[in-house]
């Protein structure tokens, strides 16, 4: 792995670290649940109605307990993840409602877009988990809908997958459901197999639902991504420094209410931080800011000795056209090169998180593989890749081409596209398809030849049965 | 012309919400006309800005500060107006009340729409955030308002949305106002499943909306 780069010295990190705990100590807080607020009195902070003013010592020593990394299980132990230090996951788009095509039409998401893109997911070997909220299934009631996702992810592949936060009801019932998945609920508080997103509501708050999530997951040692967006401009203030203070004074009021329910829970420390558009008043996620609040980040995240999430194939573009790459590419390329572990949403978003593309989560794959390689760097261990028996063997003016070195070692050291065109022009005008269209013959091939791995009878039973149960209960 | 109109309109273009409301009450004070203080002054600058907008030249914080602006010192001159002081008669393009739907506490956007209605002539009365269908008829009937604007940001709150119209019709006061919504995961589709009688996805759409429908 390539060593990781800085956007931060010392003395700003320690600028910023002390404005984030100025504002949690001085302007305080608020979290709307009152189980939370119980929680800090009970800790000793001080509480004026919802608003909770944090000690500095005491955030410090709080988010001291959190662990450095974690490893989050698989029903496939094969596809277990270590979340924290050199590690990078990716996984698919979060929480969009629409579902753009590749001709430039717009639709609700429905539960069988969720399917494919676990399904995509799955097949993908540039994607670590399969992700939650793939999109949000408009067509299931409410109630259950975070049961029907949940069922998606444990049947149509065998990765890792995010559960709800809505709601400490909808968050255990996820737990539950993976609990009997993995075996009860005493083999994932051991070995932790569901991760879910806690956001707050920037600027300094924390709704009930996602505070009723946040204390079903710390309650049964389930990790957690705190995650804070600030819209600087808006949200936010409009300098960097300060919607990075902003950002990180959330994100440790959050972990810090985690290890105080439960010292010890995994969490991760989240950033989706970007900047408004100042004509329209909507967030803007493709650009360099949202790369530098990232990259930011995760250098927070080695500051306070936790795991970061952040980044992603992030674009405002409505289509799958040069402006959906190069945005992509550069907040993808900035959080993996900067340190991120933990990448929501690394595939298939347009337009600021509204909505998931087919085609787009083609060409965020093959982005994905693109820097997953690049993150490889350079392998000098042995006299094998050093070569310099095969450059001697070739000598000045011949060519590698008909070597046994070239042979044994380009599959391995070569990035292969899967998308990208190499062709001659000629080659390519025979069909001359962009991007977007060879996406979209892409992604339907991809469906048709995927063959989900197989779920033991007798497990699929009992998870279909606490499903229905459930069900019955919700829809009453 | 009386200077004070030109300072007015100057205080709204700068967004200075503490000099509109000091000029409103010279206003009052001097008894100046109160109606040519809103013609010449306060609509003159928010004219201004709105235009300076529409071409691309001003931002949110340029139409939003002028917005707050107008809003407080038409506020101080409310009264005066009310009484039918001055010559001829000021009347707005027609009120809005305007919030976040129930189980939602999402600001922003709705802050956003606000001020670009009330830059382009509307009255703008926002309840707030997280409100109860009963809230926003209450207010409606109070104020007299034509449009219900409700927002909402999340999935999971949409449906508030739904049970607004769902309450209106209970209450056989549907007829009586115009509902619209928005918000991000909301489409007009959406809008017309619900029944309501329009759905912007912009700000901008937003007022075109409004214009539509008084």
């Amino acid at each position: 792995m390539l060593p990781k780069f800085d956007v931060l010295t010392d003395e700003q990190i320690n600028k910023i670290h002390k404005n984030s705990l100025k504002i949690l100590q001085e302007i305080g807080i608020e979290f709307s649940y009152d189980p939370a607020i119980e929680v800090f009195k009970k800790h000793g902070q001080r509480v004026e109605g919802h608003r909770v003013f944090l000690d500095p010592d005491f955030v410090e020593e709080m988010v001291e307990k959190a662990p450095a990394q974690f490893t989050l299980h698989a029903r496939n132990p094969e596809h277990n993840l270590i979340c924290g230090g050199e590690n990078i996951i990716y996984m698919p788009g979060y929480g969009a409602p629409f579902v753009y095509d590749a001709d430039g039409g717009k639709r609700d998401a429905t539960m069988a877009d969720y399917d494919n893109f676990v399904k995509l997911a799955g097949a993908s070997k540039n994607m670590h988990m399969t992700g939650g909220t793939v999109v949000e299934p408009t067509d299931v009631e409410d109630e259950i809908r975070h049961l029907k996702m949940a069922y998606s992810h444990i049947i149509n592949s065998d990765k890792c997958f995010m559960g709800s936060s809505s709601g400490y009801e909808q968050a255990m019932d996820s737990i539950k459901l993976t609990a009997v998945l993995h075996g009860g609920m005493d083999v994932i508080k051991e070995k932790p197999a569901l991760i879910c997103l806690v956001n707050s509501v920037t600027p300094l708050k924390y709704d009930d639902r996602m505070l009723g999530g946040l204390m079903a997951y710390a309650e049964t040692g389930q990790p957690m991504v705190i995650a804070s967006l600030v819209m600087a401009g808006s949200t936010g203030p409009a300098t960097m420094a300060g919607a990075l203070s902003l950002q990180n004074a959330e994100v440790l009021a959050g972990i810090t209410l985690t290890q105080c329910i439960n010292p010890g829970t995994p969490v991760v420390y989240g950033s989706t931080s970007a900047v408004t558009d100042m004509s329209t008043g909507s967030l803007s996620i493709g650009n360099p800011e949202n790369a530098l609040f990232t990259s930011a980040s995760a250098q927070f995240s080695r500051f306070y000795g936790v795991p970061c999430r952040g980044g992603g194939g992030l674009t405002d573009a409505k289509t799958v056209d040069a402006q959906a790459g190069y945005e992509s590419m550069m907040v993808l390329f900035a959080a993996s090169t900067t340190g991120v572990n933990f990448v929501l949403h690394t595939a298939g978003i347009l337009q600021y998180y509204m909505a998931m593309s087919y085609e787009k989560f083609m060409v965020d794959d093959e982005i994905a593989g693109m820097v997953l390689r690049y993150l490889k760097g350079f392998d000098c261990d042995s006299d094998e890749k050093m070569a310099y028996d095969v450059i001697e063997k070739v000598g000045p003016g011949g060519h590698f081409l008909t070597q046994k070195h070239t042979r044994k070692n380009f599959k391995t050291e070569f990035f292969r596209p899967a998308l990208s065109d190499r062709q001659s022009f000629d080659g390519w005008s025979k069909d001359s398809i962009d991007t977007n269209q060879r996406a979209k013959l892409k992604w339907q091939e991809v469906l048709a030849s995927y063959t989900p791995p197989e779920l033991d009878p007798a497990v699929k039973e009992k998870v279909e049965a606490f499903i229905e149960k459930r069900s019955k209960e919700l829809l009453k | 012309m009386n200077p004070i109109f030109e300072e007015i309109k100057d205080a709204i273009v700068d967004g200075d919400e503490d000099l509109a409301i000091e000029l409103a009450e010279k206003v009052v004070a001097e008894k100046i006309d109160p109606v040519q203080a809103v013609q010449l002054g306060f609509i003159k600058g928010i004219e201004e800005v709105g235009a300076a907008w529409t071409s691309g030249e001003a931002f949110l914080p340029d139409v939003m500060m002028a917005a707050d602006a107008m809003k407080a010192g038409m506020d101080v001159l409310e009264e005066v107006l009310a009484a039918g002081e001055g010559e001829g008669a000021y009347e707005d393009k027609g009120k809005i009340v305007l919030g976040t739907v129930e189980g939602d506490i999402h600001d922003i956007g709705k802050n956003i729409v606000g001020a670009l209605l009330t830059s382009a002539g509307f009255k703008v009365y926002d309840i707030g955030i997280d409100q109860k269908a009963e809230d926003f008829v209450a207010k409606a009937d109070e104020v007299g308002a034509k449009i219900i604007a409700a927002s909402s940001l999340l999935t999971t709150t949409m449906k508030s949305q739904k049970v607004l119209v769902e309450y209106l019709d209970a209450q056989n006061l549907r007829s009586k106002y115009k509902i619209i919504i928005g918000g991000g995961p909301t489409s007009a589709k959406w809008g017309e499943d619900i029944g309501a009688d329009g759905w912007a996805e912009t700000a901008d759409e937003a007022v075109e909306l409004c214009k539509q429908l008084m």
